[in-house]
């Protein structure tokens, strides 16, 4: 069986890139294929320039894998100060970090204690400080959030763009499609192991060539002229702002070009009708992603 | 310095299991008992008075006797004898003792290590995966020989000063075992990586254990090939106990050296140590092969 075939994708610097496929779509195994935790049939890829694996490359990596354990007899600043020396940290800077990331992720009151007797959310908060100890170039992230609290998941959210401020790239592999819709700019969807698709995030969540556009004091005359005249133009559904449609504003979809937008707002302007607001429209990510996998499936 | 980390990480792992303290404290309660139930006297290599829990003994010609009202009859005892039975016994006792904790303690590192969400973060780290698996196995080793140095040094210390017989057979003996603990080792650590399961590794080593000790016999003995009447069934059971007994530590062997350094009989013929060393090494090349090839 085939865990992936031909994935071809390029994660640009400095850009937070998110990861997305139904269960058993080789998200994981993608993830580790790139950081040499196993090994592709064939086919390559290079990590920060490096073939994966690479020990000098993975000096500038930070990975937070799902479900991940820690030695239960050590502290959380113990496993810090542990995989700190792993990742080449040296003193004075490994304890300086230490403190800082166990700060970051709100644990410093649980730096002395061990962590079995942490809860989910701890353990990964301090799967999050692990990661981001070595302020590395490339943050891997496997379902960062889970298990953690709204107030947690918000937190490690923050993490993840001042990760991307610093200058780091950002590889998050996540079931919480909102989540990725908030933070990431490039997003790429598996599905059964190949590249269903992928692109900025921008760019996929919006629907081709149709606009959304609110107009004030609607006069169901004039709109229905203006349906006569324009074609694509239909009653679009209620207002961003919740005012219900045939009040004091109404809301109309455009399928077309830029062309049919020019032509329709220039007959919104004769017939006197203002203008509220012109949108392009977006799918959300969800849509985008539904859509993907249900591809072939009906 | 990471090596160096692995290394202690993994000491610290076995402390906390307390299974090698267990065996640290049986060794510790050994120590005090020569070191305060013992006083002895010695004159000219020759024990003349020796107490033990407070019963004294006398030397009586060529022996000793015990004063507690029962007497124990002449013992014939030489200090340097005296010491080599002690030293014997406490290793027939503890040697074993101790080689079985130690498996028990350090079967399940390697399991362990390889458990999904441990053995991803510990690949995702710039250590190299030959590094990272020798790093455990150095850790378990490093546990494991330390408590038996103590116990032959503590006990060799003890004694020495109780009867001024400083007995360095008694150290050899307790490194050779450690060589024998260390390609143990190796094999646990094969079965660890194959099986990854603690208690069908611990099942493997101890079956290698006991065919090692067995095998010997046959390989000893030219006749038994004779009660095998087929020929090709002969020689396939003839090369089936030349390829264990060659391929396993020499566990019978060890025992007998053990004697013979602590007894100082002489003629210690390091063939077996040196063998029991290279089957380890290999042994732990191939499951070091094994994990650095291996998908997780």
């Amino acid at each position: 069986m085939r865990a992936l075939a031909r994935v071809d994708l390029a994660v640009h610097g400095g850009c937070v890139f998110g990861l997305l496929g139904p269960n058993g779509a080789g998200k994981t195994t993608l993830v580790k294929i790139l950081l040499g935790i196993a090994f592709p049939t064939g086919g390559g890829a290079t990590v920060l320039g490096r073939p994966p694996g690479d020990v000098s490359a993975k000096a500038r990596i930070g990975y937070l894998p799902e479900n991940h354990r820690y030695p239960a007899h050590l502290t959380g600043r113990q496993v810090l100060d542990y995989f700190g020396r792993l990742s080449r940290l040296r003193e004075p800077m490994r304890s300086r970090r230490v403190v800082d990331v166990l700060r970051r992720v709100r644990m410093e009151e649980w730096g002395a204690t061990r962590v079995h007797k942490y809860s989910k959310g701890m353990l990964q908060r301090l799967g999050m400080a692990q990661a981001i100890l070595n302020e590395p170039d490339l943050l891997v992230l496997d379902e960062p959030t889970d298990g953690v609290d709204p107030i947690g998941r918000r937190e490690i959210r923050d993490l993840v763009l001042e990760q991307k401020r610093r200058g780091a790239t950002v590889f998050l592999n996540s079931h919480l499609l909102s989540e990725v819709e908030r933070i990431c700019d490039e997003v790429a969807i598996l599905k059964e192991g190949r590249l269903a698709r992928g692109g900025r995030l921008s760019d996929l969540t919006r629907a081709a060539e149709i606009y959304e556009v609110e107009i004030r004091e609607p006069r169901p005359e004039a709109l229905a002229s203006l349906a006569a005249r324009v074609p694509g133009l239909r009653p679009g559904g209620p207002p961003a702002d919740g005012t219900a449609a045939g009040g004091s504003v109404a809301r109309l979809e455009l399928e077309g070009d830029v062309a049919a937008l020019s032509r329709l707002i220039d007959l919104l302007r004769q017939e006197g009708i203002a203008i509220a607001a012109i949108r392009p429209r977006r799918d959300s990510l969800e849509d985008v992603f539904v859509k993907v996998v249900g591809e072939g499936e009906a | 310095m990471r090596i160096a980390a692995i290394v202690l990480e993994t000491c610290r792992e076995l402390l906390y299991r307390r299974t090698l303290l267990v065996y640290f404290g049986v060794v510790t309660l050994t120590h005090l008992f020569f070191l305060l139930a013992l006083q002895t006297d010695v004159a000219n290599g020759v024990i003349a008075s020796m107490t033990i829990f407070g019963v004294g003994g006398q030397a009586a010609g060529n022996g000793m006797v015990f004063d507690s009202g029962a007497a124990a009859g002449p013992l014939g005892l030489s200090a340097a004898k005296f010491v080599g039975g002690v030293q014997l016994a406490v290793a027939f006792a503890l040697y074993p003792a101790g080689i079985m904790l130690s498996v028990f303690a350090t079967a399940s590192l390697v399991p362990r290590m390889l458990e999904k969400g441990s053995i991803d973060l510990l690949l995702s780290k710039p250590v190299s995966r030959p590094g990272l698996f020798v790093a455990r196995w150095l850790g378990a080793l490093l546990v494991a020989g330390a408590n038996l140095m103590y116990l032959v040094g503590g006990l060799g210390v003890i004694l020495g000063v109780k009867t001024g017989v400083w007995n360095g057979g008694f150290l050899l003996s307790g490194l050779a075992m450690t060589v024998y603990f260390a390609s143990l080792l190796g094999f646990l650590a094969l079965a660890g990586t194959l099986l990854r399961s603690t208690t069908l590794s611990i099942m493997v080593t101890a079956i290698l254990f006991a065919v090692s000790l067995i095998v010997r016999l046959p390989h000893q003995n030219a006749e038994w090939p004779a009660l095998i009447t087929g020929r090709a069934w002969r020689l396939a059971a003839q090369g089936l106990v030349e390829a264990l007994y060659h391929a396993l530590p020499r566990t019978f062997e060890f025992g007998q050296i053990v004697t013979a350094l602590i007894l100082k009989q002489g003629g210690v013929s390091p063939g077996p140590v040196i063998n029991t060393a290279i089957v380890g090494v290999a042994a732990l090349a191939l499951a070091t092969y094994h994990f650095s090839r291996t998908d997780f």
